[in-house]
């Protein structure tokens, strides 16, 4: 046990006289922990993209496509641009000619065109038309998904203007004016309101008659909101059952993994001095005296698990400071999650440091490993976004797990008793993996 | 004190030693001689314990040397030939760890840290980390790590390569007072300089084998001549070169005739011809052989080879 201590001191003292590792353990993690975190979004409470640049022609006259546009103009995510500054710093209104070439010099991505014929007469529906430069799917997604919901929610009168426009396609105006009279005298006796209205209201395409007094309590302003309409035909109850009361949701989901990640970084950059030892011929001086192969090993595992607690808890410390995250509320619990992360880390490390040759072959196969795990174990992104036989290899990741346990911890709460599954797989993969290093070692050349 | 019966390392198909016996005596100064690759790191390995023999066995003491572990080991002491420090913590740091990792604590740990820097010169520069030394300081303060627990028996493995002659001659005269005060020394080198200045005994070695061993003088018996007179092969020399035929050999290498009288050649009838041939005195070296030559003469390679 003294010559352990003896080891493990020895390699904090190594550490600490080397002003790089301590770098790359504590500072350059916080660091990038703050950036990531400030790309991810995972200060803001609404999370979404903003100022997304998105040009608009509108040639419609179409009192709905004006509303279009305002409805557009008002969502955080795009920054709507209807106007083209000329080399004389004049302004003129967007073409649909301007786009294209715009979208290939890559001014802006995205463009909606609202045609004259807005309203179609041939069919039934609205003409758009989209033009875009989808470089990024992520993005070119989201802007999709924004428009419909831009659409959908604030001009649904355009869609009762084509219903309109398509029956008098195919009845003719004076029938269409007879038949929406008739509609009118129909609704208003059965619900009350005032006939005229209501049939301006249906010539008009407001189908949800949100305009009409028929839709008003007594002394209601006239422009009540449309979209309560909408809002009620589908009604969802949301409630949540886990994580209600995490103080920083978003920064609690995501900065255990990408802890995890600098953690495996950092422990087999450590667990490569064995080469740097071998090189020096230390362990021919330890070995020739009373100290052996296990308690060299021994000793740097332990100092790994040591520092990887350390490291742990400083990043989820500055987690706390930067993001809120609440740490001292669950800090029994996170100690024992990142000791028994720290160790399966140590353990990685030390069989990378066991199968390969030189520290060279060691260094690249740990980037490679690390990346591919941090990327599929979830600490990028949540797993559920990938393939399934993707989300089936994660569950073979040490980050994969150790984000469970930190989640369980920190999102869940869950007592020290319920984590005891996570655990074990935690403790159980570092045993396997370092009793296949200790193999390992004692077969190579690392101590001859 | 240590013994070794019949040792054998092979790797693979190569084979280290091959069969080494060798009895070393305490209070020797025994050198180990041989050129790179004879073997010379594999015997320290074995007898320090970083590796087990394929056969043979070894005895410090009356007690078994095991590899990877027991208690004889701590009689041990080895001078890595590389560095063997950490380079980042100073030279006191290092020092401690070695003297911790021998037992040793306390008052007693410090009095042995100052006595080892003191007797090689670094008491100023404990501090400081190993990395801002020189080859020479760095090498002396390798040797002291591996005295801390006072060993009896101390290995050097080529423990002065790459040191300027300043620490160097440092390095000897301290182990030379460590062995006269009783410490057995095991010191492998390939510069017979070296030998011949501190070993009481010597094995020359090449290929695994052991294949002489004695005193110096012993081993020059061993050479089928007593004498050697080196001097420039010159086109005035070349007279006196052909006209030795028949008293010795006379062999050519770089530049320089070398004449090795026959048993009996009196060096006097060597002088005579020189003057007849009007050649002065000064161009003639007369030395006794080196344990070069007796390499050359036991294995047909030099040391350097």
């Amino acid at each position: 046990m003294r010559t352990l201590l003896i080891l493990i001191r020895k390699d904090f003292a190594l550490f600490f006289r080397d002003k790089t590792a301590v770098a790359l353990t504590f500072i350059i993690p916080v660091a990038l922990i703050y950036v990531f975190g400030q790309v991810f979004g995972i200060t803001r409470t609404d999370t979404g993209p903003t100022g997304i640049p998105l040009a608009v022609v509108n040639a419609s006259d179409n009192p709905g496509a004006a509303a279009l546009v305002e409805a557009l103009r008002s969502e955080k995510a795009f920054r709507v641009i209807t106007e083209r500054t000329l080399p004389d710093q004049t302004k003129r209104p967007l073409t649909e000619e301007d786009l294209a070439p715009l979208i290939r010099d890559n001014r802006f991505r995205f463009a909606l065109v609202i045609p004259a014929d807005l309203i179609a007469t041939d069919t039934f529906g609205l003409r758009l038309k989209i033009l875009s430069n989808p470089r990024n799917d992520i993005e070119t997604q989201t802007v999709n998904g924004l428009l419909q919901k831009a659409i959908f929610s604030n001009v649904p009168e355009l869609h009762g203007q084509s219903l309109q426009a398509r029956a008098r396609e195919f009845i003719g105006a004076p029938e269409l004016q007879q038949f929406n009279a008739r509609m009118a005298r129909a609704i208003t006796d059965a619900f009350g309101g005032d006939a005229a209205e209501v049939e301006a209201a249906l010539a008009a395409g407001d189908f949800t008659m949100q305009n009409t007094s028929l839709a008003r309590d007594p002394g209601e302003p006239a422009a009540a909101s449309r979209q309560d309409f909408f809002s009620e035909i589908v009604k969802i109850e949301s409630e949540q059952v886990v994580g209600r009361d995490v103080k920083a949701p978003a920064a609690t989901r995501v900065v255990g993994g990408w802890a995890m990640m600098f953690l495996l970084f950092a422990l087999s950059g450590s667990a490569t001095s064995v080469f740097e030892e071998k090189k020096a011929g230390l362990y021919q001086r330890l070995l020739s005296g009373t100290v052996t192969r296990s308690q060299i090993l021994l000793g740097k595992f332990c100092w790994g698990v040591l520092i990887g607690l350390v490291q742990l808890v400083t990043l989820f410390l500055a987690g706390q400071l930067m993001f809120g995250i609440d740490i001292l509320g669950h800090l029994p619990g996170l100690a024992i999650m990142s000791l028994a992360a720290a160790a399966a880390c140590t353990a990685f490390g030390m069989l990378l440091a066991a199968v390969s040759p030189t520290p060279q072959a060691a260094s690249g196969l740990a980037t490679f490993l690390i990346l591919m795990m941090s990327a599929i174990g979830g600490a990028w992104f949540p797993i559920s976004f990938m393939p399934e036989f993707i989300q089936t290899i994660a569950k073979f990741t040490i980050v994969y797990w150790a984000m469970e346990g930190f989640n369980q911890v920190l999102w869940s709460g869950d007592p020290i008793l319920r984590t005891l599954p996570t655990l074990g797989i935690l403790t159980g993969t570092a045993a396997l993996v370092m009793a296949v290093a200790v193999w390992r070692f004692n077969r190579g050349r690392i101590f001859e | 004190m240590l013994s070794l019966q019949s040792v054998t390392k092979r790797y693979g198909s190569l084979t280290a030693l091959d069969g080494v016996s060798l009895d070393i005596a305490p209070g020797e100064f025994f050198g180990l001689l041989g050129p790179n690759g004879a073997g010379k790191s594999t015997l320290m390995s074995l007898v320090a314990g970083l590796r087990a023999p394929d056969a043979g066995s070894l005895v410090l003491d009356g007690r078994p040397l095991a590899a990877g572990g027991g208690s004889a080991r701590a009689a041990l002491g080895l001078v890595p030939q590389s560095i063997a420090l950490y380079e980042d913590l100073s030279a006191e740091q290092n020092l401690r760890i070695f003297g911790e990792l021998q037992g040793l604590s306390g008052a007693d740990l410090r009095a042995r840290i100052d006595e080892a820097l003191a007797a090689v010169q670094l008491a100023d520069r404990r501090r400081d980390p190993v990395k801002t030394f020189s080859g020479g300081m760095q090498r002396r303060l390798n040797l002291v790590a591996a005295l801390l627990h006072r060993p009896k028996l101390l290995l050097c493995d080529e423990p002065t390569v790459g040191v300027d002659p300043q620490s160097r001659n440092a390095i000897f005269e301290y182990l030379e007072r460590l062995n006269r005060e009783g410490l057995t020394v095991i010191y492998s080198t390939h510069y017979m300089e070296e030998a011949t200045r501190l070993c009481s005994r010597i094995g020359v070695i090449d290929h695994g084998k052991i294949l002489a061993l004695g005193t110096l003088d012993e081993l020059l018996t061993q050479l089928p001549f007593e004498d050697e007179i080196t001097f420039p092969a010159t086109p005035e020399t070349g007279a006196l070169a052909a006209g030795l035929a028949g008293q010795g050999t006379v062999t050519t290498d770089a530049g320089q005739h070398r004449f090795r009288p026959a048993p009996g050649h009196r060096l006097s009838e060597f002088f005579a011809l020189a003057e007849a041939r009007g050649l002065p005195p000064r161009l003639f070296t007369h030395q006794r052989p080196t344990l070069e030559a007796l390499f050359l003469h036991l294995t047909g390679r030099t040391l350097r080879e």
